[in-house]
């Protein structure tokens, strides 16, 4: 009897090891590094919720890992005319609970985005220019728009569809509990528990196929060095964000892979220029204040600009996380012009140019940064310190967490600013119109020139590219605005950061250009 | 018995020399003190003028050698900054402001401690409490706050230092001058119709004098550590003037890959320089203190 039992026993475990095991590999856990503030698609734009909604719910256009516009739910778009864009939707596409997705949906979403309650950062933004919505059929949509609006299907890829079934009479806590987190993406809800985790379970009806997983674990390991214990210790098997100076180590190790990419994000310094006399934080040698802001010299800006070493700040500070930068974006995004390269590392150049605008012996400034926002972003500045110490400028470092820097920067406090700036609908017109059309809110044109950089050729260029419906005449315009407003240094890029992702061995990430961690692009290694 | 004919200071020299262990920290606080004043002159580089630095010799190990020839004995930091020129200058800021704040914090607390002990009463009441209220915070979150307000730079660590340092030399002052006032001198002192002023200073204060010289050293000490803690934490210094913490600090994520010398040494100055003060007041400590005298 006891033997019988024995062998019952070990047939048992044989039959069920190799199903366990099974089960498990079908399970992974992601470390990310900032924490999702709701489940509600619409109520907080912020780039660590977004990337987590797209687990579970769809735009109409979806960004592909190169932030190209590629088909969601919609299947194709255009514009009939300047006012008027029509958008096919995908059919035969059903939410998690069955029910199937039409134009309804579509109508439902666009009208609850501005109406979340408390949003602390609405998507209003994105459907505001939508005046007018017209339901050809349930699978044909008309949006009308006031002015020409040339961003539209850039701006819906930034919008979720949510279930009109589900979501009329839901408030932002029915999404966190998961009551109404109805979509269609290729994965379910199944549990949130703020700054802890988010985990989701496998859509098997998913319209573009079956995911590898069942079940994905998102953890949230907000410290860096705890992030990289996790993925050592086998916790997780994907981090997102590893620190550089953690990068060496684990390339090194057989049981870790490494992806990098490019970001949208590029490093950047505002010169202040809101005054023609004075320049916060700049002043002669002597401490005496200068007779005039010596930053509207574009001169002056270009010397500060070709006195930076880009090459040596990606390969040493950045320890080659990161691209030397020419303009706004990466030249593969669109409205990026090739002619724009990062510009050479001169000192000699500097130097003279500085004599040229009266300033043979250089002044004295303090360079103003974030210490906690954009990676070493306080070696940066003081590396850039380093460059123009050397063209005779006494350079000062300091630099502060980014709650207060912000909020000072954007009063205009500093004359050194250096910030990042992350392109999201990634074409470089949108970038120009923030960072360096002359300010003037109402307009939304240059909303974040902090600076208060004026220049009318640029702003007539930029006015007239986000008009121009037409994709290539609308490139030509903006690489030409691009090229104007770099030759005059209305800003000094530096570097874009590229993205980290760390795997363990057997698996294999997709790197995005939005940093954005997915698990949909997370595959078993081949 | 014949009376000895040594000095006070001949006696206390050799009563401090009968400890080896004694002798050897204040040979190496001797030493680490020569470096700090010196640090501009015996320096490699000047690691405070961002012009002699180069970033591209950024995390070299200790040995390596610069693009122009020199070598880094001990490395370099993530800036291109000389180590050993970077402790040199980190140990000249350290005991500065070590020296700089016991010197104004015992200044502070042994004018209050005195007339305290001195005059009794509400005065004694007042005082007292809030040195109590004080102690009763930790120093460093005391620090932490003032600096948050005060902003960077050495004068406003000294500031915070001083701040957090005053009650224990107050409360330290009070209780050995409560024991001297009941002695005759005083008293006598007293009968005298001597200024208030003359006894407190002239008659009180030598005879409180000797634990207050032991709690100082010590917290010489403990001011040094608790500079390095506040640097570390990104407060104080500007990040380009490095003191020993903010060397730690700047070193500690590169701990794990293998890049060690940067937090490592200022680490090791850092630990040599409190334990040879330590060992240097122990001994004071046991020389001063009558009980355990032998």
């Amino acid at each position: 009897m006891l033997r019988f039992l024995r062998l019952a026993l070990a047939a048992l475990a044989v039959l069920a090891l190799p199903a366990a095991t099974l089960a498990k590999e079908r399970e992974v856990s992601i470390g990310l590094q900032a924490a999702i503030t709701s489940m509600d698609p619409h109520y907080h734009n912020l780039s660590p919720n977004n990337s987590m909604m797209l687990h579970m719910f769809e735009p109409l256009i979806k960004r592909d890992a190169n932030q190209k516009l590629v088909p969601g739910l919609a299947t194709s778009w255009k514009a009939v005319d300047d006012l008027t864009w029509e958008f096919k939707l995908r059919k035969n596409v059903r939410f998690h609970d069955g029910s199937p997705f039409t134009a309804d949906d579509v109508v439902f979403t666009l009208k609850r985005v501005p109406n979340v309650p408390n949003s602390p950062s609405s998507f209003a933004t994105f459907t505001k220019p939508i005046v007018d919505v017209k339901v050809v059929d349930p699978h044909t949509i008309v949006f009308k728009t006031a002015t020409a609006h040339v961003l539209l299907p850039s701006d819906l890829a930034s919008v979720m569809i949510v279930s009109k079934l589900h979501g009329e009479k839901a408030s932002t806590e029915d999404y966190n509990s998961g009551k109404a987190a109805i979509g269609t993406g290729p994965y379910k809800f199944a549990e949130y528990v703020p700054n802890q985790r988010v985990v989701l379970k496998a859509n098997y009806g998913y319209w573009g196929g079956e995911e590898p997983w069942d079940k994905v674990t998102f953890k949230i390991l907000t410290n860096a060095a705890a992030r990289v214990a996790a993925l050592l210790s086998g916790d997780v098997q994907m981090i997102e964000t590893v620190p550089t100076a953690d990068i060496g180590k684990l390339s090194s190790d057989k049981r870790f892979s490494l992806v990098d990419k490019v970001s949208n994000r590029v490093i950047y310094v505002h010169l202040n220029q809101r005054s023609d006399t004075a320049a916060p934080f700049i002043t002669g040698k002597d401490g005496k204040p200068l007779a005039k802001n010596p930053l509207k010299d574009p001169r002056v800006r270009k010397a500060l600009s070709i006195a930076i070493n880009r090459d040596a700040i990606a390969d040493r500070v950045m320890e080659k996380r990161a691209v030397p930068a020419g303009q706004l974006l990466p030249d593969f995004f669109f409205g990026t012009s090739k002619k724009l390269k990062p510009a050479k590392y001169d000192p000699e150049g500097a130097k003279k140019l500085l004599a040229e605008a009266g300033y043979p012996s250089g002044f004295a400034m303090t360079i103003h940064g974030t210490n906690n926002r954009y990676i070493n972003d306080d070696k940066v500045a003081q590396a850039i310190a380093q460059f123009y110490s050397r063209i005779g400028i006494d350079a000062k470092v300091e630099t502060m967490p980014a709650s207060v820097y912000f909020t000072r920067a954007t009063k205009g406090d500093f004359s050194y600013m250096q910030l990042g700036w992350g392109t999201e609908s990634g074409e470089q017109g949108s970038s120009l119109r923030s960072l360096l059309a002359t300010y003037d809110a109402a307009k939304g044109m240059g909303v974040t020139n902090r600076a208060r950089y004026s220049n009318p050729e640029l702003d007539a260029l930029i006015t007239q590219a986000m008009s121009t419906i037409d994709d290539k005449k609308r490139e030509g315009l903006i690489q030409k605005a691009a090229e104007i407003a770099m030759a005059d240094t209305a800003l000094i890029p530096i570097h874009y950061e590229v993205s980290t992702w760390a795997t363990a061995r057997g698996f294999a990430y997709q790197a995005r250009t939005d940093q954005y961690t997915l698990a949909t692009g997370l595959k078993p290694a081949k | 018995m014949a009376p000895r004919t040594e000095s006070p200071w001949a006696r206390f020299r050799a009563e401090f020399a009968e400890s080896r262990l004694a002798m050897a920290g204040l040979a190496l606080l001797v030493v680490i003190l020569a470096l700090g004043i010196l640090a501009p002159v015996i320096s490699p580089q000047n690691p405070y003028d961002l012009a002699q630095l180069d970033v591209m010799d950024s995390r070299l190990a200790p040995g390596e050698k610069s693009a122009d020839g020199r070598t880094y004995w001990l490395g370099t930091d993530d800036q291109g900054r000389d180590m050993l020129s970077g402790i040199f200058y980190g140990l000249r800021i350290s005991l500065g402001v070590g020296v700089a704040s016991t010197v104004f914090a015992l200044a502070i607390g042994l004018v209050f401690g005195l007339v305290a002990a001195y005059f009794g009463g509400w005065v004694d009441t007042i005082i007292m409490r809030v040195v109590d209220i004080q102690l009763s915070f930790p120093a460093i979150l005391i620090a932490l706050i003032l600096l948050a307000v005060l902003g960077q730079g050495v004068d406003k660590i000294v500031i915070a230092l001083v701040t957090v340092q005053w009650a224990y030399y107050a409360r330290t002052v009070r209780s050995s001058a409560l024991v001297e006032r009941q002695k005759e001198y005083v008293e006598a002192a007293r009968v005298l119709a001597l200024g208030q002023a003359r006894i407190v200073f002239r008659h009180l204060l030598p005879n409180c004098l000797p634990p207050l010289i032991v709690v100082a050293t010590v917290q010489v000490a403990h001011a040094i550590a608790l500079e390095a803690t506040l640097s570390f934490l990104g407060l104080g210094l500007p990040i380009t003037e490095p003191s020993l913490g903010l060397l730690i600090s700047n070193g500690f994520q590169y701990l794990l890959s293998g890049k060690y010398w940067i937090s490592f040494y200022p680490g090791v100055a850092l630990l040599l320089t409190i334990m040879a003060i330590n060992l240097v007041a122990d001994q004071l400590r046991d020389i001063l203190n009558p009980r355990l005298r032998k």
